[in-house]
This record gives C-alpha cells, structure tokens and sequence, in this order.
C-alpha cells in the first residue's frame, strides 16, 4: 500500500475538511472492499480517513415515518435492529445474507453503496424502498435517489471530495412488505449471482396496488424493473400472474444481457428467484398480518 | 510511523504502527501473536479471526490504525492462568483439529457467538461459524466441540 497519512475522522465536519485538504485521499469504513483493493493496487491513494467511528454517521432514526440509516451503520446493527423485522424484512435478509459474521460485524450500507458493485446486496432492497442518498462535502449538501445516482455515476456519483451521510426511505405503509431473494454459489460468503427485492402493496381483494421491483446482478447495475411491476399491478398473486411476471423480467434480461455467457444460466434462474420474493410478500400476509 | 494505544488481551499497548499495517500485521509482525493466521488475506476464510470491541472481526481487514482506542483479544488471550479456556478444552478433546490452520479463528468466532448468545442452536452454531473455511475436517467435530464448550461454561458458572 501506497498511504503517506491517515487520519481517524472524528465527526462529519471534520472528514469534509479532510477531503478538501487531501485531494489524494480515499474514505474506509468497515474496510472489507477498499482494503483488498489497496492491497492490489487497483487504487492507491496517499491518504486515507477513517470515517468508521463517527457518531452521526452510526445512528439509524426514525423521525414520523422517515427511516434515516447513517453511511457507517453496519449489516450487524441492521440485523440486530428491531426496525426491521415486520415489513422491513427484505432489508434485513438482505444484510443478514452479505459475506459472514465477520464480514457483518465490519461492512457498512454506506461502503455498499459507495464501491458500488453490481451485486451489492443492501442496493435493491433500497431501490425497491425508493431510498435517497444524502452525500456531503464542503461545498454543502445534496440528496439524490439511489435509483437516479446509479444511472448515471460519471455525472451524479461521489466526487472525490464528498462523503456519503445517511441512506433515507419512508417507512412501507401497513399494507405493504418488503422482500429480497438472493442466488449465490454457497449458503455464507457468496457474492450473489441474482438477487431481487420487491416492495408490495396488497389491497382488501388481495390484488396488488402498489409494486416496486428491483434487481442487482442481472445489469450493470442494480436497478427497478418497471416491465415486472406492470406486468402485476392491479393482480393477485396466482400462477399465471407469476408466468408473466418471469417473462417480462426474462425479455428484459434478454436485451441487457445480451452476449453474455452469464445469460442462458441466469434467465432460468430468475424463475424461482422471482417466485421466492413475491411470495415471501404473499406468505407474509397470510401468515402474519391474518 | 504513528501511535495507536489499544488493549490486548487485558494488557494496554502503546505501539508505533506503519500507516499501511493491518490489524493482523500488527499482531503477528510488531507484537508477536503468532497465534492469529493469514489464510487469505480478502475476508474470505476467516483464519485471521479476533474479536474487536466484543464482535468476532477479520483482523486482514481491519488498518491497524483503526484500532486505536478499542479492546482485542486473540486466541492467545484464551487461557486463564495457565488453564485452557472450555473452548480450547473441547477441541482437543473432541478431536476437531488436523492441521490446526483454522482453528484459532474458528474458536474466537464461536467465542465471539457465545459471548452473546450462551445457549445456542447447533444450526446457530454453524452460523456463528459460517465466516471460518476449513479445508481438513469437515467441520462437525467443530461444532461437537463447541456444544462441549456450552456445557463446559454452564458448569463453569456453577
């Protein structure tokens, strides 16, 4: 490793100073990703600030029905937070699912995000929530959505002086769950080959009047997958809907994908892949909102 | 060179560390605690487990620097006066070490369980474990030993 300097951050003010200062610095959190990239030189910046220890940047808050996860929370405080068993649930499986207890106890939403890896678990279930990013640098604050930042990261991405704050959704209404499916080659410490995440809405008829959907791995991103959620807004969940759904979703795959070897293996998949996650919302209302 | 003050298994350090060291670097190169092992170096197999501020964490993943300030303990950190802590106890006995590789991190991480959560599932268990790869043993004598290590420590807080 190439680093001349390292600071531990000891509050957001004072990471923002930092990275005005060192233009050569790079940002660890949990550390699970940048440190093997600095290990092989894919980046070898001069400087690196420790932003892991930052109270404000630690803290999950709900304010009314706002839910606003700091950038440095780790998949062990999500899994460990009672916020997200209920309709939350997609969030936590989806962080309970990354790497290992290890891994867990280290790895951060805000590091997901920031490395930006097309399989990054935490993403869809953000995604399907309507997530918006809150990024800051001394030139001051913006918000952005996730799903519009991943668009388009040479233009919307975290320029090298900017911090990723806090991740904010609104809490999913009563009639409404959040799910996550993932596909990885082993049960623990799988990067995964599929995930998606739904965010369902069911009405006193069991028809569907509200639906999210959203994908990582099967893309250059993770990203909504607007075919699937026309395909069963305003049905109810059945074998037929489902058929349509896995069409949609596999024409779509189809026109990303195309040319890859991946594709053949992942648009089989994605069958169980999407059953599993819109019935985990199916079963959810069955069994315990009933 | 900076300075970092940590403490590690109940001693406080005051050490000079390179700014590009990690945590492992730290232990097993400046303070000699061999014990701790590099398998992989990314995270993946978990030799290099130690428990860090009472979580079970890949100590390659971790910059020495970062530790500053926080409470280590690593499998030499085990004993208690000479005597084997019910972990180390029941490995040897349930016979759940061949090349022993593995070992130190695999019992930190199921420390690092049972610190938590003192009656767990054997599922649980294996959960707990999940982070640590063997390539030997297959695992079960592990999680044998670890159910030993339970009843061993219940008896213990007698």
């Amino acid at each position: 490793m190439t680093l001349n300097h390292v600071y531990n951050g000891s509050s957001i003010d004072n990471v923002l100073e930092l990275l005005s200062n060192n233009p050569d610095s790079k940002l660890i959190a949990g550390g699970t990703d940048i440190i093997i990239a600095l290990r092989n030189n894919k980046i070898s910046p001069k400087v690196l600030i420790d932003v892991s220890m930052i109270k404000e940047l630690k803290e999950i808050n709900q304010i009314e029905d706002k839910i606003i996860i700091g950038a440095a929370v780790t998949y062990t405080q999500i899994v460990d937070n009672d916020l997200f068993s209920g309709n939350l649930y997609g969030l936590y499986k989806a962080c309970r699912m990354v790497g290992s207890p290890q891994i867990r106890n280290k790895g951060t939403i805000g590091g997901n995000i920031a490395n930006a890896s097309p399989a990054a678990d935490s993403i869809p279930p953000l995604i399907a929530l309507g997530a918006s990013l809150k990024i800051g640098s001394i030139r001051g604050m913006r918000e952005i959505l996730l799903e519009d930042y991943l668009k388009d990261r040479e233009n919307l991405g975290l320029k090298d002086d900017e911090l990723l704050i806090s991740i904010s959704f609104n809490k999913p209404k009563d009639n409404q769950i959040l799910s996550f499916s993932k596909l990885g080659l082993r049960k623990a410490l799988a990067i995964s080959r599929i995930t998606i995440s739904s965010l369902i809405g069911l009405n006193s008829e069991s028809k569907i009047d509200s639906i999210r959907v959203a994908s990582g791995s099967i893309g250059k991103f993770p990203m909504r997958e607007p075919d699937v959620e026309k395909s069963l807004l305003g049905e109810s969940f059945d074998a037929d809907t489902l058929s349509l759904a896995v069409k949609s979703l596999q024409d779509s795959m189809d026109k990303r994908l195309s040319g890859r070897s991946t594709l053949a293996y992942k648009r089989k998949a994605i069958e169980s892949l999407l059953e599993e996650a819109l019935m985990d919302s199916n079963m959810y209302y069955s069994e315990v909102k009933l | 060179m900076m300075e970092i003050q940590l403490v590690i298994n109940s001693i406080n350090y005051k050490v000079d560390i390179d700014v590009n060291m990690r945590l492992i670097d730290l232990l097993r190169d400046k303070l000699g605690l061999i014990g701790t092992k590099e398998g992989c170096g990314e995270g993946e197999c978990g030799a290099c487990t130690i428990i860090m501020d009472g979580e079970s964490v890949n100590s390659c993943m971790v910059m020495a620097f970062q530790a500053n300030g926080s409470n280590i303990v690593t499998i030499e950190g085990l004993e208690n006066n000479g005597e084997l802590h019910p972990l180390q106890r029941a490995y040897m006995e349930e016979g759940s070490v061949q090349c022993g590789f593995c070992i130190p991190g695999m019992i930190m991480s199921t420390k690092a369980l049972l610190d938590k959560h003192p009656d767990p599932t054997r599922d649980e268990i294996r959960e707990g474990m999940s982070g640590n790869l063997c390539r030997c043993t297959g695992y079960n004598k592990a999680i044998d030993a670890a159910e030993k290590a339970i009843e061993y420590l219940k008896e213990g807080a007698k």
